[in-house]
């Protein structure tokens, strides 16, 4: 380990976080795809102003 | 008159994957293909100047007294002093990127309102 | 930050919690960068005084911008900002340009932050003495990291770049306060400005990058399905932000050029950085250096939230694989379009030369807002003042419009001399996805179903 100075072990783990993050997200992406519903994550619709004004943060749910 | 709405057929899963795929290449060759041609950048022309100097190079007190504190000689500072932009370009050309650049947004604007005709006239017409 | 899971009947939006000054951090976060890098290409193709005339025209270009848009997007308050004005008003065809405008603008400016960011931690590496430092780790970092604060929620990722935007942009008033401004003991631009080397000629072709000043600010009215109150809190993000660009914008131009001859100005990496080292005091290097640092992962991270609420509202409505519509039901973001986007963005920053993936940014830009000039007509036309509820209403109607569509013409030139094979390039890819999308793809999306906005019939059809 000699010729292994902090730079390189930096360098090491910037890729080695990358690939925990990347594997994270993907894992989570497939497992949510697999607990819902297409329908559900398919569910959202653009929003209308008027009622954005009426609904602030309290009220957090989706609205036609 | 009432007009029946217009019924999307639905995607395949393998549909949407080569779709998604042909986007993906298109925006790839876009970018990559002018490099790999070669034919991207501007035209450069090198000035002739002695680089004894920084007089030599046009440089006044202030400017070298600069030039220095940022680690630079006459020497090593000649190429990026003598490098100049070469904005000499053929009219053709311009016409033609001219026209194109008109064209694309003529025929996308004409298509939009043929497309955002259907679109009213199922919003509204019911 | 809590998140919420509220799902109520089976539905899952994305969710309502940023007020104006996440919007402001969204426009500015994106755009400061510019200030930190690349604004100074424009010294180097026409000199200093032609990178000042071109920040001031691209200012007004941009002061247009954000009238139009303010007006418009507080009216058409729907993620996909630009891209669900132009369905609404323009048509569909239009709209899926406008969205890929978007998508590819965020996303080559993304990449351009990441190659950045890895330069200077390389450069830093270099200078402490290490040898054979490699950047390419640092770039795919920043672009992971930023992905899963996107992925995990808008909240806690918009709140990191209100942060962080605000130090680069204290840092710059800082080093502005350090050179003493009002004297010569520091500044000397008697000595260091030299007329215009290319003539006029060059204060036109200073264009194409004194866009860089500002690129991005119209990014705010992604944010517009996540603003507790979008027909408040756009108009004010965009505005004050805006104001704040052209504040940085001239601060950062007059720093600069009263420090270092034009043609080193001209193609330094890091001319804010290098503006500290020639102050000599450390506590200023390190401050600029945290500043550009900070600056990119918030250019960075506000692109990637844009790019995807436009790939995201494209999917929903059919007009790319509706796969890409989904929300994620916890964290409540666009999950699928922000994974996808991430190799797109990694193969750029990982292959792609900083400058083309710059004027690949800068011409979708251009595009955008040669749309814009357009779009904003038409609104006035078929929805004229009166007839819908606006949130802002622009002054001067129709000036701004004409305005900026002679500055896009101004800039179209500009970015010809120099890069007119990429222009072309561009526009070829542009036709041949619109070929595609009015041959193949439309058939895939409903016609009036995608008209969402509660706005009587448009005069005239």
């Amino acid at each position: 380990m000699e010729n292994l100075n902090n730079f390189q072990l930096l360098e090491y783990a910037a890729w080695g976080i990358s690939a925990l993050l990347g594997l994270w997200m993907l894992t989570d992406m497939i497992r949510t795809n697999r607990a819902h519903s297409e329908e559900t994550l398919l569910s959202s619709k653009e929003g209308e102003i008027e009622d954005s004004l009426v609904i602030d943060p309290p009220h957090q749910g989706g609205h036609l | 008159m009432a007009k029946t709405p217009y019924q999307p057929p639905q995607q395949s899963k393998f549909g949407q994957f080569v779709d998604s795929l042909f986007l993906l290449v298109l925006v790839l060759a876009a970018l990559f293909l002018p490099v790999y041609f070669g034919l991207a950048g501007g035209g450069k022309t090198t000035l002739n100047l002695p680089d004894a100097s920084w007089a030599d190079l046009g440089q006044n007190a202030t400017m070298a007294q600069q030039w220095e504190k940022l680690g630079y000689t006459p020497q090593t500072a000649h190429e990026l002093i003598a490098t100049r932009f070469d904005y000499s370009f053929s009219l053709p050309a311009l016409l033609i990127t001219a026209f194109v650049v008109i064209a694309y947004f003529w025929l996308v604007f004409r298509w939009s309102a043929k497309e955002y005709k259907d679109v009213i006239a199922e919003r509204f017409d019911r | 930050m809590t998140q919420y899971t509220a799902v109520h009947g089976e539905k899952v939006s994305l969710l309502r919690v940023l007020g104006p000054g996440h919007v402001w951090a969204l426009g500015v976060g994106i755009v400061l960068v510019g200030e930190y890098m690349g604004w100074n290409f424009a010294v180097g193709k026409g000199g200093a005084l032609a990178a000042l005339i071109a920040c001031w025209a691209a200012g007004m270009l941009y002061t247009c911008v954000a009238m139009i848009d303010s007006e418009v997007t507080s009216t058409v308050a729907a993620a996909g900002g630009q891209y669900a004005q132009a369905k609404h008003i323009v048509g569909p065809l239009m709209a899926f340009n406008v969205g890929l405008f978007l998508v590819f603008a965020y996303t080559m400016l993304e990449a351009a932050n990441a190659i950045t960011l890895g330069y200077l931690v390389q450069t830093v590496g270099g200078m402490a003495g290490f040898a054979d430092t490699h950047d390419k780790p640092f770039i795919v970092l920043t672009i992971m990291f930023l992905a899963f604060l996107n992925y995990r929620g808008v909240y806690a990722t918009l709140t990191f770049n209100l942060v962080i935007t605000a130090i680069a942009f204290v840092a710059i008033l800082i080093l502005f306060a350090a050179v003493s401004p009002w004297t010569d003991n520091v500044l000397k631009p008697h000595e260091l400005l030299n007329g215009l080397p290319y003539g006029w000629l060059g204060v036109l072709a200073a264009m194409h990058f004194g866009m860089w000043y500002y690129l991005g600010i119209e990014g705010t009215t992604q944010a517009a399905e996540e603003v507790r109150s979008p027909a408040r809190a756009l108009p004010l993000g965009t505005m004050t932000g805006i104001i704040t660009l052209l504040i940085a914008a001239t601060m950062t131009w007059y720093i600069c050029s009263g420090l270092m001859p034009w043609e080193y100005l001209g193609q330094a990496v890091t001319p804010l950085f290098d503006a500290a080292r020639l102050t000599g005091s450390t506590p200023l290097m390190v401050l600029l250096f945290v500043g550009t640092i900070f600056s990119t992962l918030a250019s960075a991270n506000g692109c990637i939230n844009d790019a995807s609420r436009a790939w995201f509202s494209m999917g929903r409505d059919r007009y790319l694989p509706q796969v890409f519509g989904a929300v994620h039901p916890k964290y409540r973001t666009p999950f699928r379009s922000i994974v996808f986007l991430v190799p797109v963005a990694l193969v750029f920053a990982y292959f792609a030369p900083l400058d083309q993936v710059i004027t690949f940014s800068i011409l979708s830009g251009l595009l955008e807002y040669t749309f814009m000039a357009f779009n904003v007509l038409m609104f006035r036309k078929m929805w004229p003042l009166g007839t819908i509820k606006r949130g802002y209403v622009h002054p001067f109607h129709p000036l701004p419009a004409f305005v900026l569509l002679a500055l896009c013409a101004t800039t179209y030139f500009a970015v010809f001399l120099g890069y007119g094979t990429q222009l072309v390039a561009m526009m070829v890819f542009y036709i041949i996805a619109s070929v595609w999308f009015a041959g193949h793809r439309y058939k895939f999306v409903k016609r009036g179903a995608q008209f969402t906005m509660p706005w009587p019939r448009p005069v005239g059809h």
